[in-house]
């Protein structure tokens, strides 16, 4: 049986029982009708960049505690890329201080057999 | 759900990070900083490069900067070598010098005994002469306007 046939087989009972509603319920029922398409919302994206099944964001009720945990990773990037900004070009010359001041002459480090034996001893 | 969001922003602040490391360390917008504005101790330093300062990207100046600061802390030695290879070392390309901080990355990744056996076997290959010294293979000569900012 298809979907067709089992509605058209359902309709004559649901539409007996319709007419057996009293008014309270048909009211009740109408009510939760409304409620729920109230309740209906489009998906939303979290912070623009997860989207959230329908009404799931408006039910979620986070503490101040859980928003700011929420936001955290946000402030520990920023605050990252800020001491990174800061400690970077130390970080770039301290490595050009060290390989100028080693024993090999820089000129070794573009040089194709010992770039060949590092390779090698790499692997 | 906030496990996500923080998966995802841990992603994206790790490709962030890296792509900010990558593009400061060429960033052609870096402002250049003339030679009489360079703190009198790192001026010491970068002495072999004087001449060229001035015609050097700001990237480029930047980096021999934050390496000149290290200079006081240097051994003799130390001193003596990086005043002696810092003109090649300039003259070298972008792409050079990026070439040699890798394998020299790379190296130090070696444990202490296999670093020392390739330095050895270079030192011997090349007739033991003075690696303290400069051995010009490029441009003793740096053409800063073949070098690309990249």
């Amino acid at each position: 049986m298809n979907e067709k046939e089992f509605a058209s087989r359902l309709k004559p009972f649901l539409d007996r029982a319709a007419d057996q509603v009293g008014e309270v319920q048909a009211t009740k029922l109408k009510s939760a009708r409304l409620r729920a398409l109230d309740a209906y919302r489009e998906p939303v994206r979290l912070f623009g960049l997860v989207p959230v099944a329908a009404g799931t964001a408006h039910t979620i009720h986070y503490g101040v505690v859980q928003r700011a945990l929420l936001w955290l990773p946000i402030a520990a990037l920023l605050a990252t890329l800020a001491i990174q900004s800061m400690n970077d070009v130390d970080d770039l010359g301290d490595l050009d201080a060290q390989l100028l001041t080693q024993e090999l002459p820089p000129d070794a480090f573009i040089d194709q057999d010992f770039r060949s034996w590092l390779g090698k001893s790499h692997s | 759900m906030a496990r996500q969001v923080a998966q995802l922003i841990a992603v994206l602040a790790a490709a962030l990070m890296l792509g900010s490391a990558v593009a400061r360390d060429r960033d052609p917008k870096t402002p250049q900083t003339p030679w009489h504005q360079v703190p009198r101790e790192q001026q010491r330093a970068l002495q072999p490069v004087a001449p060229e300062w001035d015609r050097m990207p700001g990237y480029q100046q930047q980096r021999l900067m934050g390496a000149a600061r290290k200079y006081p802390e240097m051994q003799p030695i130390q001193k003596e070598r990086f005043e002696a290879r810092l003109k090649d070392w300039a003259a070298m390309s972008p792409d050079q010098r990026r070439a040699a901080r890798e394998t020299f990355q790379g190296l130090r990744k070696l444990p202490p005994e296999k670093q020392h056996e390739l330095r050895e076997r270079w030192i011997q290959q090349h007739g033991g002469e003075d690696v303290g010294a400069p051995r010009s293979r490029g441009p003793s000569t740096p053409d800063y306007s073949r070098a690309p900012p990249r």
